[in-house]
């Protein structure tokens, strides 16, 4: 057995003897997993429920009302006639509906007369959204009937003769807005929570194996272990090496628990096998040089365990592996991608969401990048001291 | 006297740390920015706009979809970028303005405008009917202005500002809207959401954390040569617990300063909120000192107590609000004190409460640092006899 390969079983031998490198490795990313996935279980559907008043009764509230209930919107309205204003208000705020249309008496009588009595949207604080969805849907409906009221008027002010309006109106209202939307669906696939946050927690507890590895270091140190090592022909960087293949090995037994555990169990999806193994080979191999960036800078066991604190959490914040880094401000996003969790997490984004296996290469460089950076600091910081 | 010699010491050592102190001030301090930046966004629908010729009434009705309320519109680069993004979810929905869109209006045909759309997540419906609004307004000013050209034989551009015109002084259908109070069960948005929830989560993992001081100085043996001295096991544990208490509280203070000064965060009635911050250090305290005795390791301690305190932070609703989660994980929630604390602050920063108004969830997380108290005091007195 060359020595690498012994340092670095002693090494995992002795970190599973201690039951919490089994807990945050393997147990604790799986559990977290599971509450994600039953926390965003059923949530992830927009859909109002309206009241809706007529206390017009005529022709255009009866338009306005039919269009509320048309196919095109049942996936996102479901209508409760209301009789009237303060009914609809109380049901609002009692939280029993999203929103109210209140469609005033007269309505329909002053549209045809030229003047102008507002619908009402009553909305909620506690929902805004649903408030300016019904209000986009009702300024949809009466821009028809401003279009035609604001042609006549600009025909006027124009010098269209005044006995030809009614037929110019009714011309008008007959044709089509000269703008019209066309839905176009993107043909992407639906990233459910499980395969975004299944390997932002697995990386982010897997992160703590780079203070576990820099703090056994250190310990070794402080003990005489290493330098009882050296009185054998094995190198300082032998030493290193192999505690770096103990990390790398738990890092991977670590992410590749959680993709299987989180793809069988919870329906997460990582991409197809082969580019799964290759990000987490290449964020292993990242973590590998953190830990040697750790231990190059790092005096002693408390300032080691203090520095892959501080890294490990500035990468995870800026990484995006605690919010849906997609809604995040886009100064934020571009921050992300100076991290490799953060690449990784595009790289399952991208593969969780339909695109092409090969929107897997960009990432993949770019963490493969981060390892080589990190380890050759590393080892440059190393090659400037002893290292025992 | 005793008693505060032992808290002295913790407090010193800890003011030593500076790792401790790292956890304690900078990251809670970080992450409250970073989370709170995130969802202050969320809110508006996002929506990307590819225009190949932003020119004349395609400009227009770019503008148009500038003035939408509730809708943030985003220059999205050409269509591949846009999709990509809409894929991301970086976009609600994409609108393809067309290169040809000036042109087409002009010459009185009818254009159509692509809404791209991943048609599975939440709010891409929402921003389709925001976008069909904007698209509606845009297209009724140019029918006007279209039919006024015609039946003058002007040319549009004139007809157009003539449209504009008169609409100021026309009295048009429009859409008012009225807001009721509807009261929140959310954490308003921003860092009035990341500030509270960071202090309820935070201040737990600290304290949890917090343990591994605790078995260190069991190991050591330190608390035995204590108790050497003319000292009582009971104070032992007392001074322990109180320098946890300590802590905690000036963790909380400096969350809440950091709240106020950086990010203008209210914190609603100052007894109530200080009344919830103390209970919420208590159980905190219970939950740190029983950590101390439950665990084998300061390695356990410090490792296993971070993973505790985000799962319940997400099942207590420090993580995301419970109101998005199924009502059986609501309820499931509850059982972990997080749940409660994040009720008592909503009540305080969204709906005004005072201290009557979260009497409820005061007593629940009293009832959790009783019990989390009495019997850490009593494992770790247990541990010292």
């Amino acid at each position: 057995m060359t020595p690498v390969l012994a340092i670095a079983l002693k090494d995992l031998r002795q970190r599973l003897r201690d039951r919490s490198a089994l807990v945050l490795g393997f147990l604790a990313p799986v559990v977290i997993a599971a509450v994600m996935t039953f926390a965003f279980g059923g949530a992830q559907n927009f859909h109002l429920t309206a009241a809706v008043v007529d206390a017009d009764h005529g022709e255009l509230a009866e338009a306005f009302t039919a269009m509320l209930a048309d196919d095109q919107l049942a996936d996102l309205l479901t209508t409760v006639p209301v009789d009237d204003p303060a009914t609809a208000r109380s049901k609002v705020d009692a939280g029993e509906v999203a929103v109210a249309f209140v469609v005033p008496a007269g309505f329909t009588e002053a549209a045809h007369g030229g003047g102008a009595v507002p619908v009402t949207v009553v909305g909620s604080a506690a929902n805004p959204m649903a408030a300016q969805v019904a209000t986009s849907i009702t300024e949809a409906f009466v821009a028809r009937f401003n279009a035609v009221r604001l042609a006549a008027a600009t025909a006027v002010a124009g010098g269209v003769p005044a006995e030809e309006l009614s037929e110019l109106a009714a011309a008008t209202a007959r044709r089509a807005l000269p703008e019209q939307i066309t839905d176009e669906s993107a043909q992407t696939r639906r990233l459910n929570a499980v395969s975004y946050f299944g390997p932002a927690m697995g990386v982010f507890f897997a992160m703590f194996a780079i203070g576990f590895t820099a703090r056994g270091f250190f310990l070794e140190r402080a003990n005489g272990t290493l330098d009882r090592i050296s009185a054998a022909p094995v190198s300082p960087w032998v030493v290193l090496a192999g505690k770096s293949l103990a990390t790398f090995a738990y890092v991977v037994a670590s992410l590749t628990t959680m993709a299987v555990v989180t793809s069988v169990a919870f329906d997460a999806y990582w991409g197809p096998p082969l580019t799964t193994v290759a990000l987490i080979v290449a964020i292993a191999l990242a973590m590998v040089g953190l830990t040697a960036l750790v231990i190059a800078l790092a005096r002693s066991e408390r300032q080691a365990e203090g520095l892959a604190s501080m890294v490990s959490f500035a990468l995870v914040l800026l990484g995006g592996n605690f919010v849906f880094i997609a809604t995040a401000p886009p100064a934020l996003r571009t921050l992300a991608l100076f991290t490799p969790n953060g690449w990784l997490l595009r790289a399952v984004t991208d593969l969780g969401t339909g695109a092409p296996t090969s929107a897997v290469v960009v990432p993949l460089l770019a963490i493969l990048g981060f390892a080589v950076v990190t380890a050759a600091v590393a080892v440059l910081a190393i090659g400037r001291r002893r290292l025992r | 006297m005793r008693v505060l010699a032992f808290t002295g010491i913790e407090l010193r050592r800890l003011l030593r740390d500076r790792t401790a102190l790292f956890f304690m001030v900078l990251l809670p301090t970080v992450i409250i920015l970073v989370i709170g930046a995130t969802i202050a966004g969320i809110g508006d629908l996002r929506v990307g706009v590819v225009a190949a010729n932003p020119t004349g009434l395609a400009a227009d009705l770019v503008d148009e979809l500038h003035t939408t309320r509730g809708v943030e519109v985003r220059e999205a680069g050409d269509e591949a970028h846009a999709r990509d993004a809409l894929r991301r979810g970086e976009l609600d929905a994409v609108v393809v303005v067309p290169a040809d869109l000036d042109a087409t209006l002009r010459a009185g045909d009818e254009a159509m405008i692509p809404v791209l759309t991943t048609g599975s997540q939440s709010l891409q419906q929402a921003a389709r009917s925001s976008v069909a609004g904007a698209v509606a307004r845009h297209a009724s000013r140019v029918l006007a202005a279209t039919v006024a050209a015609e039946r003058l034989g002007t040319d549009l551009d004139s007809q157009l500002a003539l449209a504009d015109a008169t609409q100021s002084v026309l009295p048009a259908i429009t859409v008012h809207t009225e807001t009721v109070d509807g009261g929140t069960n959310a954490l308003p948005g921003g860092f009035g959401t990341s500030a509270p929830t960071m202090l309820v989560l935070f201040v737990f993992i600290n304290s949890l954390a917090g343990g591994a001081a605790i078995i260190q100085a069991r190991r050591l043996g330190i608390y035995q040569r204590a108790l050497a001295a003319p000292i009582r096991t009971a104070h032992v544990v007392l001074g322990e617990t109180l320098a946890y208490a300590v802590i905690g509280l000036v963790q909380s203070a400096l969350i809440v300063t950091i709240g106020t000064v950086l990010f203008s965060v209210d914190w609603g009635d100052p007894l109530a909120a200080t009344a919830l911050i103390c209970v919420w250090v208590l159980v905190g305290t219970g939950t740190g000192v029983l950590a101390g005795t439950l665990f084998g390791t300061p390695e356990q301690a410090s490792a296993i107590g971070p993973a505790i305190g985000i799962a319940f932070g997400m099942l207590g609703g420090a993580m995301w609000p419970l109101e998005i989660v199924p009502p059986a994980m609501r309820t499931i929630g509850h059982a972990v004190p997080h749940a409660w604390a994040i009720d008592a602050w909503t009540e305080l920063l969204s709906r005004g409460g005072g201290i009557a108004d979260i009497a409820a969830p005061l007593a629940i997380l009293g009832g959790f640092a009783v019990v989390l108290l009495a019997v850490a005091g009593v494992r770790l007195g247990r541990r010292l006899d």
